[in-house]
Protein backbone atom coordinates (compact mmCIF):
# COMPACT_ATOMS: atom_id res chain seq x y z
CA UNK A 1 0.00 0.00 0.00
CA UNK A 2 2.92 2.37 0.07
CA UNK A 3 2.21 3.72 -3.40
CA UNK A 4 -0.53 5.33 -1.37
CA UNK A 5 2.17 7.01 0.75
CA UNK A 6 3.70 8.49 -2.41
CA UNK A 7 0.29 9.86 -3.35
CA UNK A 8 -0.03 11.37 0.13
CA UNK A 9 3.36 13.06 -0.27
CA UNK A 10 2.27 14.54 -3.61
CA UNK A 11 -0.93 15.86 -2.06
CA UNK A 12 0.95 17.28 0.91
CA UNK A 13 3.19 19.22 -1.52
CA UNK A 14 0.03 20.85 -2.89
CA UNK A 15 -1.67 21.52 0.42
CA UNK A 16 1.04 22.25 3.00
CA UNK A 17 3.28 25.13 1.98
CA UNK A 18 5.78 24.40 4.76
CA UNK A 19 6.10 20.79 3.56
CA UNK A 20 6.38 22.10 0.00
CA UNK A 21 9.35 24.21 1.03
CA UNK A 22 11.03 21.27 2.75
CA UNK A 23 10.47 19.08 -0.33
CA UNK A 24 12.42 21.72 -2.25
CA UNK A 25 15.26 22.24 0.25
CA UNK A 26 15.67 18.87 2.01
CA UNK A 27 13.37 16.21 0.57
CA UNK A 28 15.10 13.30 2.36
CA UNK A 29 14.25 14.83 5.73
CA UNK A 30 10.76 15.85 4.58
CA UNK A 31 9.76 12.26 3.69
CA UNK A 32 11.71 10.53 6.49
CA UNK A 33 8.57 9.60 8.43
CA UNK A 34 6.56 8.32 5.48
CA UNK A 35 6.00 4.57 5.16
CA UNK A 36 7.85 3.95 1.89
CA UNK A 37 9.77 0.95 0.57
CA UNK A 38 13.50 1.62 0.04
CA UNK A 39 12.87 1.49 -3.73
CA UNK A 40 10.11 4.09 -3.52
CA UNK A 41 12.17 6.35 -1.29
CA UNK A 42 15.15 6.11 -3.63
CA UNK A 43 13.07 6.76 -6.75
CA UNK A 44 11.30 9.69 -5.13
CA UNK A 45 14.51 11.37 -3.95
CA UNK A 46 16.10 10.80 -7.37
CA UNK A 47 13.09 12.43 -9.03
CA UNK A 48 12.77 9.16 -10.96
CA UNK A 49 9.18 9.56 -12.09
CA UNK A 50 9.57 6.81 -14.68
CA UNK A 51 10.24 4.19 -11.99
CA UNK A 52 7.43 5.61 -9.86
CA UNK A 53 5.10 5.48 -12.87
CA UNK A 54 5.93 1.77 -13.35
CA UNK A 55 5.30 1.17 -9.64
CA UNK A 56 1.77 2.42 -10.19
CA UNK A 57 2.02 5.99 -8.91
CA UNK A 58 -0.58 8.28 -10.46
CA UNK A 59 0.94 10.62 -13.08
CA UNK A 60 -1.43 13.48 -12.30
CA UNK A 61 -0.41 13.40 -8.64
CA UNK A 62 3.30 13.36 -9.56
CA UNK A 63 2.68 16.52 -11.54
CA UNK A 64 2.61 18.42 -8.24
CA UNK A 65 6.24 17.40 -7.61
CA UNK A 66 7.19 18.95 -10.96
CA UNK A 67 4.99 22.01 -10.55
CA UNK A 68 6.37 22.81 -7.10
CA UNK A 69 10.04 21.93 -7.75
CA UNK A 70 10.23 18.92 -5.41
CA UNK A 71 13.00 16.29 -5.43
CA UNK A 72 14.99 18.22 -8.02
CA UNK A 73 12.16 18.11 -10.55
CA UNK A 74 10.83 20.92 -12.72
CA UNK A 75 8.17 20.90 -15.41
CA UNK A 76 10.80 20.59 -18.21
CA UNK A 77 12.73 17.74 -16.51
CA UNK A 78 9.49 15.96 -15.58
CA UNK A 79 8.29 16.34 -19.16
CA UNK A 80 11.43 14.82 -20.60
CA UNK A 81 11.39 11.88 -18.18
CA UNK A 82 7.70 10.93 -18.35
CA UNK A 83 7.68 11.16 -22.13
CA UNK A 84 10.37 8.45 -22.24
CA UNK A 85 7.82 5.90 -20.96
CA UNK A 86 6.82 3.73 -23.93
CA UNK A 87 3.16 4.18 -24.88
CA UNK A 88 0.85 3.69 -27.78
CA UNK A 89 -0.29 7.05 -29.03
CA UNK A 90 -4.01 7.60 -29.10
CA UNK A 91 -6.47 5.14 -30.57
CA UNK A 92 -6.00 1.47 -29.75
CA UNK B 1 -43.01 21.74 -10.75
CA UNK B 2 -39.31 21.87 -11.35
CA UNK B 3 -38.42 22.47 -14.97
CA UNK B 4 -35.14 21.70 -16.69
CA UNK B 5 -34.48 24.56 -19.08
CA UNK B 6 -30.96 24.19 -20.51
CA UNK B 7 -27.83 22.02 -20.52
CA UNK B 8 -24.18 22.78 -21.21
CA UNK B 9 -20.97 20.87 -21.80
CA UNK B 10 -17.92 22.87 -20.75
CA UNK B 11 -14.18 22.45 -20.15
CA UNK B 12 -12.43 23.22 -16.87
CA UNK B 13 -8.80 23.84 -17.86
CA UNK B 14 -7.21 25.20 -14.65
CA UNK B 15 -5.33 28.12 -16.23
CA UNK B 16 -8.25 29.48 -18.26
CA UNK B 17 -9.35 32.08 -15.66
CA UNK B 18 -5.88 33.60 -15.49
CA UNK B 19 -5.45 33.33 -19.26
CA UNK B 20 -8.65 35.28 -19.90
CA UNK B 21 -7.60 37.90 -17.32
CA UNK B 22 -4.32 38.29 -19.23
CA UNK B 23 -5.61 38.06 -22.79
CA UNK B 24 -8.93 39.82 -22.27
CA UNK B 25 -12.60 38.94 -22.77
CA UNK B 26 -12.19 39.12 -26.56
CA UNK B 27 -9.63 36.28 -26.54
CA UNK B 28 -10.81 32.97 -28.07
CA UNK B 29 -11.37 31.32 -24.67
CA UNK B 30 -13.03 34.46 -23.28
CA UNK B 31 -15.46 34.53 -26.19
CA UNK B 32 -16.29 30.81 -25.93
CA UNK B 33 -17.15 31.04 -22.25
CA UNK B 34 -19.05 34.31 -22.84
CA UNK B 35 -21.24 32.47 -25.35
CA UNK B 36 -22.06 29.80 -22.77
CA UNK B 37 -22.53 32.38 -20.02
CA UNK B 38 -24.93 34.52 -22.06
CA UNK B 39 -27.06 31.50 -22.88
CA UNK B 40 -27.06 30.23 -19.29
CA UNK B 41 -27.93 33.60 -17.77
CA UNK B 42 -30.78 34.00 -20.30
CA UNK B 43 -32.14 30.64 -19.12
CA UNK B 44 -32.72 32.29 -15.69
CA UNK B 45 -31.87 29.25 -13.55
CA UNK B 46 -32.83 28.98 -9.89
CA UNK B 47 -30.27 26.21 -9.44
CA UNK B 48 -27.42 24.66 -11.44
CA UNK B 49 -26.58 20.93 -11.28
CA UNK B 50 -23.04 20.13 -12.36
CA UNK B 51 -21.59 16.69 -13.19
CA UNK B 52 -17.86 16.66 -12.49
CA UNK B 53 -14.85 14.39 -12.01
CA UNK B 54 -12.95 15.47 -8.91
CA UNK B 55 -9.14 15.56 -9.35
CA UNK B 56 -8.17 13.91 -6.00
CA UNK B 57 -9.08 16.94 -3.93
CA UNK B 58 -12.67 16.58 -2.73
CA UNK B 59 -11.92 12.85 -2.55
CA UNK B 60 -8.64 10.96 -2.34
CA UNK B 61 -7.39 7.40 -2.76
CA UNK B 62 -8.35 6.63 0.84
CA UNK B 63 -12.02 7.19 0.05
CA UNK B 64 -13.00 7.15 -3.58
CA UNK B 65 -16.69 6.95 -4.49
CA UNK B 66 -17.80 6.14 -8.03
CA UNK B 67 -20.85 8.43 -7.70
CA UNK B 68 -21.40 11.17 -5.11
CA UNK B 69 -23.45 14.28 -4.39
CA UNK B 70 -22.58 17.34 -2.30
CA UNK B 71 -25.30 18.24 0.22
CA UNK B 72 -24.81 21.50 2.11
CA UNK B 73 -25.85 25.15 2.35
CA UNK B 74 -22.66 26.10 0.48
CA UNK B 75 -19.25 24.86 -0.66
CA UNK B 76 -15.94 26.56 -1.33
CA UNK B 77 -13.27 26.40 -4.00
CA UNK B 78 -11.01 26.05 -5.77
CA UNK B 79 -9.09 24.06 -3.16
CA UNK B 80 -6.17 23.09 -5.43
CA UNK B 81 -4.32 26.32 -6.36
CA UNK B 82 -5.09 26.19 -10.11
CA UNK B 83 -2.13 27.26 -12.24
CA UNK B 84 -2.14 30.99 -12.86
CA UNK B 85 -4.44 31.55 -9.90
CA UNK B 86 -8.10 32.44 -9.54
CA UNK B 87 -10.22 33.82 -6.68
CA UNK B 88 -11.59 31.47 -4.04
CA UNK B 89 -15.38 31.53 -3.76
CA UNK B 90 -18.10 30.34 -1.46
CA UNK B 91 -20.85 28.97 -3.68
CA UNK B 92 -24.42 28.73 -2.36
CA UNK B 93 -26.16 25.37 -2.75
CA UNK B 94 -29.62 23.92 -2.18
CA UNK B 95 -29.38 21.18 0.46
CA UNK B 96 -33.08 20.34 0.55
CA UNK B 97 -33.12 19.56 -3.18
CA UNK B 98 -29.75 17.76 -2.95
CA UNK B 99 -31.07 15.61 -0.11
CA UNK B 100 -34.16 14.79 -2.17
CA UNK B 101 -32.02 13.79 -5.16
CA UNK B 102 -29.78 11.67 -2.95
CA UNK B 103 -32.76 9.80 -1.49
CA UNK B 104 -34.34 9.29 -4.89
CA UNK B 105 -31.21 8.03 -6.67
CA UNK B 106 -30.18 5.63 -3.89
CA UNK B 107 -33.69 4.18 -3.72
CA UNK B 108 -33.62 3.80 -7.49
CA UNK B 109 -30.52 1.59 -7.21
CA UNK B 110 -27.60 4.03 -7.51
CA UNK B 111 -25.10 3.79 -4.65
CA UNK B 112 -24.41 7.51 -4.34
CA UNK B 113 -22.08 8.73 -1.59
CA UNK B 114 -23.07 11.98 0.10
CA UNK B 115 -20.72 14.60 1.47
CA UNK B 116 -21.05 17.65 3.66
CA UNK B 117 -18.62 20.45 4.60
CA UNK B 118 -16.75 19.99 1.36
CA UNK B 119 -14.65 22.00 -1.06
CA UNK B 120 -14.30 21.59 -4.81
CA UNK B 121 -11.27 21.90 -7.05
CA UNK B 122 -10.81 23.71 -10.36
CA UNK B 123 -12.88 21.10 -12.19
CA UNK B 124 -16.05 22.55 -10.62
CA UNK B 125 -14.89 26.11 -10.03
CA UNK B 126 -13.46 27.01 -13.46
CA UNK B 127 -16.71 26.50 -15.40
CA UNK B 128 -18.69 28.20 -12.62
CA UNK B 129 -16.26 31.13 -12.62
CA UNK B 130 -17.13 31.76 -16.26
CA UNK B 131 -20.86 30.96 -16.40
CA UNK B 132 -22.19 31.78 -12.92
CA UNK B 133 -21.24 35.45 -12.50
CA UNK B 134 -20.79 36.40 -8.86
CA UNK B 135 -21.69 32.80 -7.91
CA UNK B 136 -25.25 34.08 -7.47
CA UNK B 137 -27.07 30.92 -8.61
CA UNK B 138 -27.00 27.99 -6.14
CA UNK B 139 -25.11 24.93 -7.40
CA UNK B 140 -25.46 21.22 -6.55
CA UNK B 141 -22.39 19.18 -7.55
CA UNK B 142 -22.54 15.53 -8.61
CA UNK B 143 -19.25 13.64 -8.81
CA UNK B 144 -18.53 10.81 -11.26
CA UNK B 145 -15.25 8.89 -11.00
CA UNK B 146 -13.70 9.45 -14.43
CA UNK B 147 -9.93 9.16 -13.96
CA UNK B 148 -8.95 5.99 -12.08
CA UNK B 149 -10.03 2.56 -13.34
CA UNK B 150 -12.46 0.94 -12.85
CA UNK B 151 -14.75 3.61 -14.32
CA UNK B 152 -18.53 3.39 -14.26
CA UNK B 153 -19.88 2.56 -17.70
CA UNK B 154 -21.10 5.24 -20.08
CA UNK B 155 -24.55 3.68 -20.09
CA UNK B 156 -24.67 3.68 -16.29
CA UNK B 157 -23.76 7.38 -16.20
CA UNK B 158 -26.44 8.20 -18.75
CA UNK B 159 -28.99 6.22 -16.70
CA UNK B 160 -27.84 8.06 -13.56
CA UNK B 161 -28.51 11.37 -15.30
CA UNK B 162 -31.89 10.05 -16.43
CA UNK B 163 -32.82 9.05 -12.86
CA UNK B 164 -31.92 12.53 -11.60
CA UNK B 165 -34.02 14.01 -14.37
CA UNK B 166 -37.05 11.89 -13.39
CA UNK B 167 -36.65 12.99 -9.77
CA UNK B 168 -36.39 16.66 -10.75
CA UNK B 169 -39.46 16.49 -12.96
CA UNK B 170 -41.42 15.14 -9.98
CA UNK B 171 -40.09 17.78 -7.57
CA UNK B 172 -43.01 19.90 -6.35
CA UNK B 173 -41.25 23.29 -6.17
CA UNK B 174 -41.39 25.68 -9.06
CA UNK B 175 -37.71 25.80 -10.00
CA UNK B 176 -35.84 26.45 -13.24
CA UNK B 177 -32.89 24.08 -13.48
CA UNK B 178 -29.74 24.15 -15.64
CA UNK B 179 -27.45 21.13 -16.10
CA UNK B 180 -23.68 21.29 -16.72
CA UNK B 181 -21.35 18.41 -17.58
CA UNK B 182 -17.67 19.32 -17.51
CA UNK B 183 -14.57 17.62 -18.90
CA UNK B 184 -12.22 16.93 -21.77
CA UNK B 185 -12.61 14.40 -24.58
CA UNK B 186 -8.94 13.75 -25.37
CA UNK B 187 -6.41 14.96 -22.83
CA UNK B 188 -3.33 13.58 -21.11
CA UNK B 189 -2.16 15.48 -18.00
CA UNK B 190 1.38 14.85 -16.70
CA UNK B 191 1.38 11.36 -18.30
CA UNK B 192 3.66 9.84 -20.97
CA UNK B 193 1.61 11.28 -23.84
CA UNK B 194 2.04 14.96 -22.98
CA UNK B 195 3.55 17.25 -25.63
CA UNK B 196 7.24 18.25 -25.49
CA UNK B 197 7.74 21.08 -23.03
CA UNK B 198 4.13 21.05 -21.81
CA UNK B 199 2.16 19.61 -18.89
CA UNK B 200 -0.53 18.14 -21.14
CA UNK B 201 -1.24 16.84 -24.60
CA UNK B 202 -4.10 15.78 -26.87
CA UNK B 203 -3.27 12.19 -27.85
CA UNK B 204 -6.35 11.54 -29.95
CA UNK B 205 -7.80 14.47 -31.92
CA UNK B 206 -9.84 12.09 -34.10
CA UNK B 207 -11.82 11.04 -31.00
CA UNK B 208 -12.77 14.68 -30.39
CA UNK B 209 -14.04 14.94 -33.97
CA UNK B 210 -15.94 11.65 -33.65
CA UNK B 211 -17.65 12.71 -30.41
CA UNK B 212 -18.57 16.09 -31.87
CA UNK B 213 -20.13 14.39 -34.89
CA UNK B 214 -22.43 12.45 -32.50
CA UNK B 215 -23.21 15.59 -30.49
CA UNK B 216 -23.90 17.63 -33.62
CA UNK B 217 -26.33 14.96 -34.84
CA UNK B 218 -28.02 14.52 -31.46
CA UNK B 219 -26.95 10.85 -31.64
CA UNK B 220 -26.47 10.16 -27.93
CA UNK B 221 -26.85 6.41 -28.31
CA UNK B 222 -23.93 6.07 -30.75
CA UNK B 223 -21.83 8.30 -28.50
CA UNK B 224 -22.55 6.09 -25.49
CA UNK B 225 -21.82 2.89 -27.46
CA UNK B 226 -18.46 4.28 -28.60
CA UNK B 227 -17.44 5.46 -25.12
CA UNK B 228 -15.97 2.26 -23.68
CA UNK B 229 -13.51 2.52 -20.80
CA UNK B 230 -10.67 1.37 -23.08
CA UNK B 231 -11.59 3.93 -25.71
CA UNK B 232 -11.81 6.81 -23.24
CA UNK B 233 -8.44 5.97 -21.65
CA UNK B 234 -6.88 5.65 -25.11
CA UNK B 235 -7.84 9.30 -25.60
CA UNK B 236 -5.82 10.37 -22.57
CA UNK B 237 -5.49 9.77 -18.84
CA UNK B 238 -8.42 12.13 -18.14
CA UNK B 239 -10.47 10.90 -21.14
CA UNK B 240 -13.08 9.47 -18.74
CA UNK B 241 -14.28 13.00 -18.02
CA UNK B 242 -16.55 12.40 -21.03
CA UNK B 243 -18.81 10.56 -18.55
CA UNK B 244 -19.89 13.95 -17.13
CA UNK B 245 -21.07 15.03 -20.57
CA UNK B 246 -22.89 11.70 -20.96
CA UNK B 247 -24.81 12.19 -17.68
CA UNK B 248 -25.69 15.71 -18.88
CA UNK B 249 -26.94 14.34 -22.22
CA UNK B 250 -29.73 12.51 -20.35
CA UNK B 251 -31.43 15.93 -20.17
CA UNK B 252 -31.17 16.96 -23.84
CA UNK B 253 -33.56 14.47 -25.53
CA UNK B 254 -31.20 14.03 -28.50
CA UNK B 255 -31.68 17.65 -29.49
CA UNK B 256 -29.05 19.17 -31.73
CA UNK B 257 -27.01 21.70 -29.76
CA UNK B 258 -27.57 25.46 -30.15
CA UNK B 259 -23.80 25.72 -30.33
CA UNK B 260 -20.94 23.23 -30.35
CA UNK B 261 -17.42 24.59 -30.72
CA UNK B 262 -14.24 22.55 -30.48
CA UNK B 263 -11.02 23.84 -28.99
CA UNK B 264 -8.68 21.31 -30.55
CA UNK B 265 -5.47 22.47 -28.87
CA UNK B 266 -7.05 21.37 -25.56
CA UNK B 267 -8.99 18.33 -26.82
CA UNK B 268 -12.36 19.60 -25.61
CA UNK B 269 -15.47 21.50 -26.69
CA UNK B 270 -18.15 23.96 -25.55
CA UNK B 271 -21.79 23.08 -26.19
CA UNK B 272 -25.17 24.45 -25.18
CA UNK B 273 -28.81 23.39 -25.45
CA UNK B 274 -31.55 25.75 -24.33
CA UNK B 275 -35.19 24.89 -24.89
CA UNK B 276 -37.17 26.94 -22.41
Amino acid sequence: MSVHAVHKICRQVLRDHDFRGRMQSDPAAAIADYDLTPEERHALLAGDVVTLHHMGVNDFMMGYLARFGSCGLSVPTFNEKIRSVPHCSGKT
Amino acid sequence: MAKIVAAYGLPHTPFFPSRVVQEGPQSPTGLLFAKACNSLVAAKPDVILIFDTDHYNTFFFDNFPILAIGIDEKFSGPIDEPRGGMPVYSVPSMPKLAEYLHNHTVRAGYDVASLREFGCDHSVMVPLYFVNPGMRVPVIPFFISGHVPPLPSARRCFAFGWEIRKALEAYPENLRIVIIGTGSFSLEVFGPRIDPGKTDGVPDPEWVHELCRYLEAGDTDSLISAATETRMHAAGNVGGELLNWIAMLAFTDNRKPDFLIKQMENGHAYAGWRWS
